[in-house]
């Protein structure tokens, strides 16, 4: 046991040096994904160290008849129907939980599922979801990735929302309501702009996870063309025929966004999500 | 802040206030409910009728034929379902403990920080928000035995290059570290929002009274984040069950079966050997298994913090 002077020292420079460390570690292998995009593939299996940068693997990627252009399409609009879907049913989800005392009988359902589906891996339902959108004729559709991708997001958009409509005190609406707006008015013109700040944290959370979802991708769709890019990226890693430079630039398209999305959210949104999942 | 014990929990709690009754929130929570209830419950209750059934398929519709337990006690006779089972016990211990411990140590040291601090709250993220298939690209061309960036380390400083996927336990390690590297942000971020929260002069009135730095942290800080780890505990067990984007891109399963996890091995069986009836047994049982183990864990930390 070592015992420090009673003055509260502290060891600085030992903990720089650790954090040093850990920042290394966060940071390098995405640096080498980066810095292997770069390079054309004779400069990748070459055994040393020459940097020779060029967006040969990216040009590569996108020449005509490539699939990347469609599955990165397939993407966006897999993101954005599901961040939509999610919305949609989760406000007035989140606020009926919170102000509108809802009848038991839909209120235990809706607790239960909000509860219990974040609990259930995926790939247990994947199986019973393959027979339903296969009967819906959704399989290989970006209708059927946006709605299972709403399966997946939507309880716990359901509970992060709640939490930012229980702290609103119930006069605001109350009021809203004795100045004879209807409920539907006092949601949509009152107590919605309130919470944006959650809507904004809910949405980009959504984003980023229907953005990087992979298993639905994969079982639901046959492949190529109709695949979002995780798919399309996941295709390019083959056992003996492998173009890093291409994967890595696929990689690093697929990431973009991604940091597009964590520049605009900000730490505190980030905090936000953090304290809504954990508060009492 | 406030910090309650789980998010479970939560839901049940705050029910509190009085309200009026009535069709507004009948109308508000009906597309929620019915959308989860169509395509979230039913395709579970297709898995369970699949589960207990034998499964053909005809004109493109599956057609279940009852045929009771059979296969629950096929899967539960498989020796590669019960390999498949101690590999993800293992998986899951591993990967909890280590994001657990180096995030909570993370944590504890950005608070400390001068310097770095800043620098370290934003990039210490980093890794939890990139793409977990990108994830498994970038640890390949680090691992990858031909061009590989650490074979290209050792190499230059004249040691030799390894095949690191190439025996079980080696690709076992690989996914664990693959694992943690990609989710001890979570629980930096947890325990972090919640150890700046934390009330500052307590810890100085205990530092002033001469306890050293170790102790300070072990007997005032860690019980005060209890709440915070419980909850962080919580979600990277659940998510450590549901892992496989990473380890399907990386290993696919192998080298025989030696990074097979319980989700690998039930697409395995469903998509590419059409066990139809084995895979959704094996589904069902995963579902027990995991709301036992959430249920053990929310219990435990209840009376803990009782």
């Amino acid at each position: 046991m070592r015992h420090t002077p009673v003055t509260t020292k502290r060891r600085p420079l030992g903990i720089e040096l650790l954090l040093l460390l850990a920042i290394c570690v966060a940071v390098l292998p995405i640096l080498w994904g980066i810095w292997v995009s770069l390079l054309p593939n004779r400069a990748i299996v070459s055994p040393d160290w020459r940097f020779e940068p060029s967006l040969i693997n990216f040009e590569a990627l996108f020449e005509p008849g490539q699939v990347v252009t469609s599955q990165l399409l397939n993407s966006i609009l897999i993101t954005l129907g599901t961040t939509a879907l999610v919305l949609v049913l989760a406000a007035p989800g989140a606020y009926g939980l919170s102000k509108l005392s809802p009848p038991k009988w839909v209120l235990a359902p809706a607790i239960a599922i909000a509860v219990l589906m974040p609990l259930i891996p995926p790939m247990t339902l994947v199986p019973g979801m393959y027979v339903q959108m296969a009967s819906l004729r959704l399989i290989d559709t970006v209708y059927g990735l946006i709605i299972l991708n709403t399966v997946v997001n939507l309880p716990f958009a359901v509970l992060l929302l709640r939490a930012y409509f229980d702290e609103i005190s119930d006069e605001i609406r109350e009021a809203s309501l004795i100045d004879g707006a209807s409920e539907l008015r006092s949601f949509l013109s009152i107590v919605l702009p309130i919470v944006r700040p959650g809507i904004a944290a809910v949405a980009v959370f959504v984003a980023i996870m229907a953005w990087n979802e992979f298993l639905f991708g994969l079982t639901m769709s046959s492949g190529g063309r109709r695949s979002p890019l995780t798919v399309g990226i996941s295709s390019l890693v083959q056992p003996y025929e492998v173009t890093w430079g291409q994967m890595a630039a696929a990689g690093v398209v697929a990431a973009i966004p991604i940091i597009v999305l964590a520049a605009i959210a900000n730490r505190q949104l980030v905090a936000g999500l953090t304290q809504g999942a954990v508060k009492g | 802040m406030s910090l309650g014990s789980s998010p479970a929990s939560t839901v049940v709690a705050t029910r509190s206030r009085p309200k009026r009754s009535g069709t507004g929130g009948l109308l508000a929570m009906a597309p929620f409910v019915v959308f989860m209830l169509v395509f979230g419950a039913y395709p579970l209750v297709e898995v369970v009728r699949m589960s207990v059934a034998e499964n053909r398929i005809e004109a493109g519709h599956f057609v279940p034929s009852f045929t009771g337990i059979e296969n629950y006690l096929e899967v539960l006779a498989d020796p590669t379902a019960w390999k498949s089972i101690w590999i993800t016990t293992a998986f899951v211990v591993v990967t909890v403990a280590g994001t657990m411990l180096i995030g909570t140590g993370l944590a504890l040291l950005v608070e400390r920080a001068v310097v770095l601090k800043a620098i370290a709250q934003n990039i210490l993220i980093w890794p939890a928000v990139v793409t977990p298939v990108v994830v498994s690209v970038i640890w390949l061309l680090v691992f990858s035995p031909t061009v590989g960036g650490l074979n290209k380390l050792l190499t230059s400083i004249g040691l030799s290059g390894q095949g690191w996927l190439d025996n079980g336990l080696g690709a076992f390690m690989l996914i664990c570290v693959v694992d943690i590297w990609h989710w001890t942000p979570i629980v930096f971020l947890f325990v972090y929002t919640a150890l700046i929260g934390l009330d500052g002069s307590i810890l100085e009135a205990s530092r002033i009274d001469g306890a050293s730095e170790g102790k300070v942290i072990r007997h005032i800080v860690l019980p005060l984040l209890r709440p915070a780890l419980a909850a962080a505990m919580l979600v990277r067990i659940i998510q450590s069950v549901k892992a496989f984007d990473e380890i399907y891109l990386l290993t696919k399963g192998g080298p025989r079966d030696s990074t097979l996890l319980l989700n690998l091995h039930i697409r395995r069986a469903f998509f590419d050997r059409l066990e139809y009836g084995y895979a959704t047994a094996l589904g069902i049982l995963v579902v027990i298994a995991t709301l036992a183990v959430v249920a053990v864990a929310v219990y435990a930390q209840r009376r803990a913090t009782k």
